[in-house]
């Protein structure tokens, strides 16, 4: 009999999403615990103020909760979804404000923040140290440019106002970066375009 | 692929980053769209465009919430904020229960459920029914996919009018003692590998308690045992593959009696 232990924070995540849906106090605090840096450190890179961070992450906890009775393995990790959850919320609110939400000063400290050793990310596995290093291998304009759209949610046209550059080259640069970071974490379809 | 005054596959390629990462808009994003229900191809193409993004967001770094973050949140949910520090200490009492006898789920309540248009005056059980019945049946956490297929989580959450059970593998029920009082609850993980959670309150007691499972042919198979504290225990464990299908689950003492009992017919 393979009993793995009574503590919640033994138990795997899908578990602590199962207790965290159906209202158990001790699996949702286990939960909560596991993902709060990883759901406010996506949080806080997007919208750059603590508060927000923080607003942000407690609905994405309740999303969470709201929602776990329909979140579906085969289509990521819980950590996957908690992310997406976070993301999507973040991206709203600042599209809500109508703000561009990128301080030109603090994309590089992002980018150099992705690109770390891995003790300093949010996950770190294998795939995410393929997918590291191909951030880090590409050239700076396209990390930008792939930075702003996948991680601030600007549009290509954001993108070429914040850069000075024509709108087609910041398709382009937007294009170019994700199809190589597509090439690192999915080697196997590596040149089927 | 491609009707003449359609999105080309070389065109679609030239936008299926931005269309993976959500910030392609208008006509673009409506003929990609267009394009992607109709060709396998490209759809795979932006599916791992999606779920590289996803991997993306993963590259951030993790940080340390604000101080009370962790209680935030729990009020936020109507849930208790005191952790145990191990499945055999005793849940602190839910605010709001008045000091009396805790019932597992009894002073959970959904944010909203104050407000207008929730339903008033209901019971702990029928809350926890309802809850379930939602669960299961009525929202569904869906992605509002660009096209029929893709799958991955990216491109957000929608409201969507059914789910099916085959889609959520997470499933609770409710444990009722043999006077049908709700006394705990059991969460089933059915993926691979199968798990299943039990918390129990059985108002008091010390004693070992033992988790049975029962499969369609009414057998009842142990799979693990734990210790009541002051009626409390909690345990978890993958459960058995070769019990096959089941039906209910159980908790019986060292005697053989039943203590409570779940159906999961209820799923």
């Amino acid at each position: 009999m393979g009993t793995v232990g009574t503590s919640g924070e033994r138990l795997p995540d899908e578990a602590l999403l199962a207790g965290l849906g159906a209202g158990d106090a001790e699996l949702a605090v286990a939960f909560v615990r596991r993902f709060q840096r990883i759901v406010f450190g996506v949080a806080l890179a997007v919208t750059s103020d603590p508060g927000t961070a923080e607003d942000v992450a407690q609905q994405a906890f309740e999303q969470a909760w709201r929602h776990a009775s329909v979140y579906d393995s085969r289509r990521g990790s819980v950590r996957a979804w908690m992310t997406t959850i976070t993301h999507n919320l973040a991206i709203d609110l600042i599209r809500a404000r109508s703000a561009l939400p990128m301080d030109p000063d603090q994309l590089p400290v992002l980018l150099a923040a992705m690109t770390d050793s891995p003790e300093r990310m949010a996950v770190a596995n294998d795939s995410a140290e393929g997918l590291r290093q191909a951030l880090a291998g590409l050239p700076l304009q396209q990390a930008r440019a792939v930075a702003m759209s996948g991680i601030y949610g600007m549009t290509a046209r954001q993108v070429a106002d914040a850069e000075g550059i024509p709108l087609g080259t910041a398709k382009t640069r937007i294009r170019d970066g994700m199809q190589k970071l597509r090439a690192a974490f999915h080697p196997e379809e590596a040149g089927d375009e | 692929m491609s009707e003449p005054n359609d999105m080309t596959c070389a065109e679609l390629a030239d936008v299926a980053a931005e269309l993976a990462l959500g910030v392609l808009t208008g006509r673009e994003r409506a003929m990609a769209v267009v394009h992607l229900d109709k060709c396998d191809a490209c759809r795979e193409a932006v599916r791992q465009l999606m779920t590289t993004g996803e991997q993306l967001l993963e590259l951030l770094p993790a940080a340390e919430p604000p101080a009370g973050f962790e209680t935030r949140v729990l009020d936020r949910l109507g849930l208790p904020g005191q952790s145990r520090p191990d499945a055999h200490s005793r849940p602190a009492s839910p605010r709001g229960n008045g000091g009396g006898p805790r019932r597992p789920g009894g002073d959970r309540v959904r944010p909203g459920a104050g407000q207008p248009g929730a339903p008033p005056g209901r019971s702990d059980g029928a809350r926890q029914a309802g809850r379930l019945r939602r669960a299961l049946a009525a929202v569904a956490v869906g992605v509002a996919v660009v096209a029929a297929g893709l799958g991955g989580w990216r491109i957000g959450i929608a409201a969507s009018p059914s789910a099916s059970p085959a889609a959520a593998p997470l499933t609770s029920v409710t444990l009722q003692s043999a006077t049908h009082q709700e006394v705990g609850s059991i969460f089933l993980y059915s993926g691979t590998p199968r798990w299943l959670y039990m918390s129990v309150d059985l108002a008091s007691g010390q004693e070992l308690v033992r988790c049975q499972v029962v499969g369609t042919d009414g057998k009842a198979t142990t799979i693990g045992a734990f210790r009541l504290d002051d009626g409390y225990g909690a345990w978890g464990s993958p459960a058995p593959s070769n019990v096959g299908t089941l039906v209910g689950a159980r908790l019986v003492d060292t005697n053989g009696t039943v203590l409570a009992t779940a159906s999961f017919h209820d799923w």
